[in-house]
């Protein structure tokens, strides 16, 4: 199936076709939006801000229960996600998180949870053209409409969406609503380029990531990680709010007679994040651990994967409660030379 | 306030020997942020401001630091760190000092009166922000906004942030060095915010907590950036024992933001910052207004006034109300 | 007969006051209700408002601290410490939505086995009223 158009006149209809499925879609909190399944009665909308929790909870959610067990008892009951996913309005810098992620996560060995749960989500993902302030995906090989780790992309040409498939799991979700939709044709795709063009112009900030995986390395001791420190409270906002940071912690949790394992997000800026059982902290400072998280995205994950493990999205930049700038660090970084 | 008086002072106050840096705001990357300072040598002290922008409670670096073990035969830097304080950022360090969280020779105050700063996320709302620094002034019941070449006046009222519109005390109680002229303390409103919570139902209440609570993300900037949350070992940290699971979860994140606000209560000299770091926007104030209220209101208590205070959980009159007792 | 709801009730009774009061109303005979859990402390004052959370998250239908009656601490100002620092819990408890029936505190004396039960009955009867603890009980959530 080639791209078509679906008229907004026929969203509710569009909607009423995934009512069957279990569909996650930005909803309005406050003025926060986040991915929730909206409440009964209520249409999904597209008609949102950029989501403050990333959607790789939906994947990776923050608390996963691994098996659950009982005191006493050797059985373990594994529970296995088991139902479909739709993702709707879905980012593409957040939809390329997900595909980094899940790189890790197919590492050394395959994780079930992820990979089960990436296999039955549809991820449908909305150009942003509205891009925010701090917003730079396009210095990091993405765009206000990439497609990588989308299976259908859409984008809002004013009275109409322009669908996109890419996946196969893209290709069924059309065809189920295939009565809706119109053939694009080259005038629709025109106006999405168009549309896309404008969005891209409209970014203002940038990052050199020239060199920078290479550059880290050496600058370990470089004053620069103290100074970026110094204003670090050590609350975990920049890392829980990156879609592509993905750092867990496992605990056991008792109730009574019951007890489960569960895996939940972890955060580098933490204190106790890498502490020992000794006492011992290989990362005592806040030094230490805002260099851990500017190395981990740029120069790590590059040497294991050959890709920076960052999109671009511009949250933490946006959300630090005192303007610790990634962008900002990655320059002196560059500087620093 | 005159920020050259302010660069001045700051930069002497850096040159002392007896000094081993100070904390200030300068502007920050982008739009409305600001940024802590931190100044080590004269030079840099140029790059200080106080503006109304300057919401950042710098008191918390204070206890912030972490404390590593010394090399072998080295003697510990003793020198005092020089930090500029806000009314209620003063606050914060006079109940450190109560709760001898630190020394009153270890630390030299740099006063700024405060006629009141703006809620960031508020301003950024109604007048968007720029990738460039803007600069705000206050201007009688208005502040100036300058951005991108451009003056705008804003009502003050329209964006002030809400712990200012209760502002008893703009002035700091405590300064070695006082910059600029007292400020007069605005009439203070009424606490709308928690008379709207108090007047909920018990269900529409337990509901209204339920969705914030629900939403916190437990990245635990409420605590690190609260200025009286300074435990080595924090209990909510803990693992052995577990008293809050690790879980993020509405039930667990109830047992956190219920110890949080309790081991605040007649500590916290609302300055906000746990509502202004949210991510979530959950409103933190509310809760510990509503705690600083009782105990002001209760049992005549107010954190961070009087010097020679004790700390309201670690005494008791024998008087206390005890209606509530069977 | 229609099947009343029976609460859980937590208890934390002091060691020298209120465990001793409640072990007093037992070789007393006296009668009162059966629903409490009692967890004896060696203070009031040694309560930690984390125990009522926890007791809360756990399934408890009501809490109940117990202690000494001013100025009898056994050492000397544990139970006015409690005081302060529960009172001020209660009032949290309220603002965020927890029913003011589910937790109480009481100062019961050693010699005071009647007055132990006087205070079981109005606690068991308020949680009762209250209902059972839905709130931010674990279970509720995702156990």
């Amino acid at each position: 199936m080639s791209a078509m158009l679906l008229n907004k006149q026929k969203w509710t209809e569009f909607t009423g076709i995934l009512s069957g499925k279990k569909v996650l879609a930005p909803v309005a909190c406050g003025d926060r939006f986040r991915y929730a399944v909206p409440a009964e009665g209520k249409a999904f909308s597209l008609d949102f801000d950029r989501p403050l929790v990333p959607p790789k909870s939906a994947v990776f959610p923050q608390t996963e229960t691994l098996y659950r067990f009982q005191l006493g008892k050797t059985e373990l009951a594994a529970p296995q996600p088991g139902e479909e996913l739709i993702l709707l309005g879905v980012r593409p810098c957040d939809a390329r998180a997900i595909k980094l992620v899940e790189k890790l996560f197919r590492w050394d060995v395959d994780d079930p949870y992820y990979l089960r749960r990436r296999e039955l989500t549809t991820v449908v993902g909305l150009a942003c053209l509205e891009p925010g302030l701090n917003c730079f995906c396009p210095s990091l090989g993405g765009g206000p409409a990439s497609t990588e780790g989308l299976d259908l992309l859409m984008v809002d040409l004013g009275d109409s969406y322009y669908l996109e498939p890419l996946t196969d799991k893209g290709r069924s979700l059309m065809d189920l609503a295939s009565g809706l939709l119109e053939e694009a044709g080259e005038e629709g795709l025109q106006k999405k380029e168009e549309a896309v063009r404008r969005a891209e112009e409209k970014i203002r900030r940038t990052v050199d990531t020239d060199g920078v995986p290479e550059i880290l390395p050496d600058l370990w001791e470089h004053p620069l990680w103290q100074k970026t420190a110094a204003g670090c409270l050590g609350c975990g906002t920049c890392t829980y709010l990156c879609p592509t940071c993905h750092c867990f912690d496992i605990q056991d949790e008792i109730e009574g007679f019951e007890a489960r394992r569960c895996r939940m997000w972890d955060s580098c800026m933490f204190e106790e994040y890498t502490l020992h059982t000794s006492g011992h902290n290989p990362r005592p400072t806040r030094r230490e651990r805002t260099r851990n998280r500017i190395n981990h995205k740029y120069s790590y994950f590059v040497r294991k994967f050959n890709v920076i493990a960052c999109v671009g999205c511009g949250r933490c930049v946006n959300y630090c409660p005192v303007n610790i700038d990634l962008i900002e660090t990655l320059r002196e970084v560059k500087e620093a030379q | 306030m005159d920020l050259d008086k302010l660069r001045k002072t700051a930069a002497e106050v850096v040159s002392r020997d007896d000094v081993k840096y100070l904390i200030g705001w300068r502007p920050g990357s982008y739009g409305y942020r600001v940024a802590p300072g931190f100044v080590e040598e004269a030079s840099a002290a140029e790059t200080l401001i106080f503006s109304p922008l300057c919401t950042i409670n710098l008191a918390t670096y204070l206890t912030l630091t972490e404390k590593l073990p010394l090399p072998r035969g080295s003697a510990p830097d003793q020198r005092k760190v020089a930090l500029m304080v806000k009314g209620c950022d003063s606050r914060a360090v006079l109940q450190l000092l109560v709760e001898k969280g630190i020394r009153r020779d270890q630390v030299l105050l740099i006063g700024c009166p405060c006629p009141g700063v703006v809620d960031t996320a508020l301003l950024s709302l109604k007048y968007p922000e720029t990738e460039s620094p803007a600069d705000l002034k206050w201007n009688g019941d208005h502040f100036l906004l300058r951005q991108d070449g451009q003056e705008t006046a804003i009502p003050r009222l329209s964006v002030l942030a809400e712990k200012c519109r209760l502002c008893r005390y703009p002035n700091p109680v405590i300064s070695d060095i006082t910059l600029g002229e007292p400020v007069e303390a605005q009439l203070t409103a009424e606490d709308s915010a928690v008379a709207e919570v108090e007047a909920m139902e018990l269900g529409a209440r337990a509901a209204y907590w339920e969705e914030w609570f629900s939403r916190c993300l437990r990245c635990y900037a409420c605590r690190n950036s609260c200025p009286l949350c300074y435990c080595r070992d924090c209990v909510l940290d803990r693992l052995n024992p577990t008293w809050v699971n690790r879980a993020v979860n509405f039930s667990e994140n109830t047992a956190f933001h219920v110890a949080r606000a309790f081991h605040l209560v007649g500590r916290c000299i609302e300055c906000g910052e746990c509502e202004r770091v949210c991510p979530a926007n959950i409103p933190l104030g509310r809760l510990n207004r509503k705690l600083a209220r009782e105990v002001r209101e209760q049992y005549g208590h107010e954190p961070g006034i009087d010097p020679d205070g004790k700390p309201f959980q670690a005494g008791f009159k024998p008087d206390d109300p005890e209606e509530f007792i069977l | 007969m229609s099947q009343q709801f029976e609460p859980n009730i937590v208890a934390f009774l002091c060691n020298w006051c209120s465990y001793a009061g409640a072990d007093l109303a037992g070789t007393s005979r006296v009668r009162y209700p059966a629903n409490l859990q009692a967890i004896r402390v060696m203070c009031s004052g040694r309560v930690n408002p984390l125990y009522v959370m926890n007791a809360l998250q756990q399934g408890a239908d009501g809490v109940l601290i117990s202690g000494c009656h001013p100025g009898d601490c056994h050492y000397m100002e544990g139970n006015f410490h409690a005081r302060r620092r529960l009172g001020m819990l209660k009032e949290l408890l309220e603002f965020v939505g927890v029913d003011p029936r589910r937790f109480h505190m009481s100062w019961v004396s050693a010699s005071e086995g009647h007055k132990w039960k006087e205070v079981v009955e109005k606690t068991v009867e308020d949680a009762r009223a209250a209902g059972p603890f839905e709130g931010f009980r674990r279970r509720r959530i995702d156990w």
